[in-house]
């Protein structure tokens, strides 16, 4: 009989626990809900406190979470690209939300990120010593133990990657992921229509015999626009994203304009060395058209000597530094013997 | 302005006799005074100008062709006549397959061997450029009685076609300038390192003689604009035929061509030259290149050929215009004429593209064009072409490597061309920075590029030289009184009229300079050649400790063990990295290859290797596998074996075709 007693207390305990859970439940939900509709893209900002109270193993959760890590001192680093990753989370948050709508993923799944000051507790807590860091904590009383992050090879970096992280952890699909367009329909379509109207009339002055498109000139600084834009490297820039200067890594005070190493170039590298290269080519063609016309024979000395030391000067300027950026050490082959 | 072949050293002219020679009367006087004659006539051997330069005309252009294969030849005299990479594996076994069984066996053969289960149709997938021309030169060498092994043929197909493009260069900078810039460029396309990158003996790939047809069909195509001769024009078209044979870069012409052509247009310079050129090669080359049974119906199918066609049509419209301006006296109604015709040209030919679109039938740019207009679309959608480092963007180091001062030099020509626009500079401008631009996107366009860029910086160089050296050779003028004669004020320019004894000097050093850097130049090129671009990378080197120097043999030790000691239907499955080379050395059938048709059979490849050994094992009993052929750095440091593969770019195709990023 005790034995019945005891079990009927546990048991009336277990129930009260139980509502008074379903009632914190509630309210936690109702927060997060709340939060998750203030921000802008579904991603709830979590510091100790909220975590404690969202993520308490005292009460089981009804949902699961899903934590980015993220540090805005970080976000200058090139390589690791957070921002970018943060954007696609917050892309996979907003298509979760959007396609759970009403149906039985919804209140299911929160989209959360913590950031490094706000909540250092929380990076020590699970242990996280590198960026960028996504983890999954799953539904009931489990603690920090039981989340289980994002592998990198698994999952690539974008929001399709995440979207199927957390397909795969929780069941709950996240839906198609829509990307804004660059520019929205209305505006291509004015855009066209305005190219339409105008098609006619710049084309007629296009044309005709003065316009700009017979002056050997401007196809000539178009030319050298190309020439420029090529060789020193820009498609490069664009499609690596370089950045014009980076930190030097042992001294963050300094900034590094030149990258060592062949293969790689970062934006200043590439601006200057074009303007060498272009330079003397210019000078060249300076000197052989435009300087014999100048009256002064000593002026055109002058110039000439000028022109001559700037090629000269820029010509081992760019040899130097290719030879410091690939070490390579170009040298002829003297035959050392006779067999 | 050389001193003239009459004024000898001697002060003599040509004469059959010279001094000192005394007539002999005696019977055999006639013999003797034959000898005399002749004699003194060999003494006294003196060319005319013109024969002197012809002379040292042709002997440079000797010199060029030679040093041209010469200078490709580091990598059989430090190892072995032997194929370079992966890519000419494939093209010598196809060319064994040729001379062995003939053409028509080539032509309809179905590779069994490789891609099993699937096989592969190879006479309908490959360009037969290549190997029809060393399977020619072998039997042209084999009827002249010289019993050559078609292995040393295909290695030393390329520096002879190299030699070849030399000369082509020749032609084209006599054309687009004078013989000087000729023998300039001659030069630089001789030695050039963008070039030799991939033509050095051995590396029997379909670039070797893909240039050559390049700048063959370029050369003949200005040459039939500058001319606007019909004859020149069929030779374009077959230059452009054998382009189209040879590699998959034609697209580059079928576009380069129209984008000229409107340049043109857009500036004024229609000509009935020009339309004959144009015509004539689009219609003809159009034609021929359908007989390539890979390129098939693209030239009327593929939006990558509809800019031709755009610009074929447009060209007629033009000739209409210009037709019935000549017929009409009245220009009020050319000009109502003239209304009509745009209208209705742009109209109808707007409507045909957006049939052709919208039903299907001229189909968009392929992934492989695609990536060179938006070069971020590969990384995003086609890992597998993004993944090839000859894929990536160039780096400004780069450009320096294969070009030197050519890169710096360049502006210089553009220059000098701007200055002097004939129809053939403006086509050089345009091919010179379209492939540059290109050459900026992917490091391994720079090969396209190259020819440009050294025709113009030929340009720049021989016209600099010629301005100092015609300062040069000026006589030192008379100083006469300060009166300003008509012919001093003509020579002012060059600044003769006053006596500058700074002028020669000035000239002297700057010549001086030039060829200093010129030196320099070849330097740079032959330690280029002879460090980066000779190593055929079946065979590796490495230096001990010590010094001494050891050679790697593993691959083909590898593969003629599999040829040894496994039975001839045994399937070998390896990372498609080294199907081809497993195929031509091994003798055995292999799962994938380098030719990547079928990225699912790749995937399931990548995902044998990379899944735990029992998984693994399944998926290979169902492809039916006997041998698993891993690469294994090791010991050695070979850095680009499979375990190093492994961590990056594998996993990513075998993701594939989900949404996927590279890991890096």
């Amino acid at each position: 009989m005790g034995v019945r007693v005891v079990a009927m207390v546990v048991a009336m305990v277990v129930a009260m626990v139980g509502l008074v859970g379903a009632d914190v439940n509630e309210d936690r939900v109702a927060e997060l809900v709340h939060l998750q509709s203030q921000s802008k893209d579904g991603v709830v900002r979590m510091d100790d406190k909220k975590f404690r109270r969202f993520a308490s193993p005292d009460v089981p959760r009804p949902y699961a979470l899903i934590i980015f890590f993220d540090a805005e001192q970080l976000w200058g680093q090139q390589e690791l690209r957070l921002e970018e990753f943060r954007r696609e989370f917050g892309l996979a948050a907003t298509a979760y939300i959007r396609h759970n709508q009403g149906g039985s993923g919804e209140r299911k799944v929160f989209f959360c990120d913590v950031e490094f000051r706000e909540a250092q507790g929380i990076f020590r807590l699970f242990d996280v010593q590198t960026l960028p860091h996504v983890r999954h904590m799953p539904p009931g009383s489990g603690d920090h133990q039981a989340s289980v992050d994002m592998k990198a090879n698994e999952s690539p970096r974008t929001a399709e990657g995440i979207a199927g992280f957390v397909t795969a952890r929780t069941g709950y699909e996240c839906g198609d992921i829509e990307r804004p367009p660059l520019m929205s329909r209305d505006r291509v379509l004015v855009l066209l229509g305005l190219f339409l109207v105008a098609a006619p009339f710049v084309g007629k002055k296009l044309a005709a015999p003065g316009s700009p498109l017979r002056d050997s000139r401007i196809w000539m600084a178009g030319a050298l626009a190309i020439y420029f834009f090529s060789v020193s490297g820009g498609m490069h820039n664009i499609i690596r994203k370089m950045p014009l200067f980076m930190q030097d890594r042992n001294d963050p005070q300094k900034l590094v304009f030149f990258y060592h190493g062949s293969g790689m170039q970062l934006g200043t590298e590439g601006f200057v060395v074009g303007f060498l290269y272009t330079i003397v080519g210019l000078f060249l063609g300076f000197i052989t058209h435009i300087a014999p016309n100048v009256t002064s024979k000593n002026a055109q000395r002058i110039i000439m000597i000028f022109a001559i030391t700037i090629s000269f000067i820029a010509v081992r300027k760019v040899i130097s530094l290719d030879n410091w950026k690939t070490g390579y050490r170009i040298h002829a082959f003297w035959p050392s013997r006779w067999m | 302005m050389a001193s003239t072949g009459k004024e000898t050293a001697n002060g003599q002219s040509a004469k059959a006799m010279g001094p000192g020679t005394t007539p002999i009367t005696a019977p055999s006087a006639a013999k003797a005074a034959s000898w005399e004659s002749y004699y003194s006539s060999v003494k006294n051997f003196k060319l005319k100008t013109k024969q002197q330069e012809l002379l040292i005309r042709i002997a440079v252009l000797v010199l060029i062709y030679i040093l041209a294969f010469a200078c490709r030849l580091f990598s059989v005299l430090r190892y072995e006549s032997v194929i370079h990479e992966f890519d000419p594996y494939f093209n010598y076994r196809t060319t064994l397959y040729l001379t062995q069984k003939g053409f028509y066996e080539f032509w309809n053969w179905f590779d069994y061997e490789s891609w099993y289960p699937l096989g592969r149709i190879v006479g309908g997938t490959l360009y037969p450029g290549l190997m029809v021309t060393a399977a020619i030169l072998y039997w042209v060498l084999r009827f002249l009685s010289l019993a050559v092994h078609i292995k040393d043929v295909c290695v030393l197909t390329a520096p002879f076609f190299a030699s070849n493009t030399a000369m082509v260069a020749y032609f084209f900078g006599t054309e687009l300038r004078d013989r000087g810039t000729g023998l300039v460029a001659a030069i630089l396309l001789a030695i050039c390192p963008g070039y030799i990158s991939r033509s050095v003996a051995g590396s029997y790939d379909n670039e070797a003689v893909a240039i050559f047809a390049l700048l063959l069909t370029f050369y003949l195509f200005v040459k039939a604009v500058n001319t606007g001769s019909l004859a020149w024009s069929l030779g374009a078209a077959f230059g452009y035929f054998y382009m189209v044979s040879a590699w998959g870069g034609y697209i580059f012409i079928i576009n380069l061509l129209p984008i000229y052509v409107l340049v043109l247009l857009v500036t004024g310079r229609y000509s009935l030259r020009l339309y004959i050129a144009y015509s004539s090669v689009y219609i003809i080359g159009m034609l021929l290149a359908m007989q390539i049974r890979f390129v098939g119906y693209q030239h009327v199918q593929s939006g990558e050929h509809m800019a031709a066609m755009g610009v074929f049509f447009l060209m007629q419209v033009f000739y209409l215009v210009e037709y019935v301006k000549k017929q009409l006296g009245d220009p009020k109604l050319f000009k109502a004429f003239l209304r009509v015709t745009v209208t209705l040209a742009v109209g109808v030919g707007a409507l045909a593209l957006i049939v052709g679109l919208a039903t299907g039938y001229i189909s968009p740019w392929t992934g492989r064009f695609y990536s060179l207009l938006d070069p971020t679309y590969a990384k995003i959608h086609i890992p597998i072409i993004a993944s090839v480092s000859e894929h990536q963007p160039t780096a400004w180091s780069s450009f320096m490597f294969d070009f030197h001062i050519l890169s710096i030099l360049f502006p210089a020509g553009l220059y000098f061309c701007f200055k002097n626009l004939t129809d053939g500079t403006i086509f050089i401008i345009i091919y010179g920075l379209t492939s540059l631009y290109f050459a900026g996107v992917m490091v391994r366009l720079i090969l396209v590029a190259t020819p440009a860029v050294c025709l113009i910086s030929a340009i720049a160089i021989s016209a600099t030289l010629k301005n100092l050296s015609v300062l040069l050779r000026e006589k030192a003028p008379v100083y006469t009184s300060t009166k300003i004669t008509a012919k001093q004020k003509a020579s002012a320019k060059t600044g003769a009229d006053q006596p500058l004894p700074f002028q020669k000097e000035g000239a002297f050093l700057l010549l001086l300079g030039a060829l200093y850097m010129l030196i320099n130049f070849g330097f740079h090129c032959t330690w280029v050649t002879s460090e980066a671009y000779s190593s055929p990378s079946i065979v590796l080197a490495a230096r001990q400790s010590n010094g001494e120097r050891v050679i790697f043999d593993d691959f083909r030790e590898a593969y003629f063990w599999l040829q040894h000691n496994t039975p001839p239907d045994a399937k070998v499955m390896s990372w498609w990295d080294y199907g081809y080379q497993i195929t031509a050395m091994g003798n055995r059938t292999v799962i994938v290859d380098n030719n990547t048709w079928n990225n699912t059979h790749i995937a399931t490849v990548g995902r044998a290797m990379a899944s735990n050994e029992d998984d693994a094992y399944d998926i290979m009993r169902q492809l039916d596998v006997d041998y698993v052929l891993v690469v294994f750095g090791g010991v050695t440091g070979y850095s680009s074996d499979d375990i190093n593969k492994y961590g990056n770019w594998n996993l990513v195709i075998l993701l594939e075709p989900c949404c996927v990023t590279p890991i890096v």
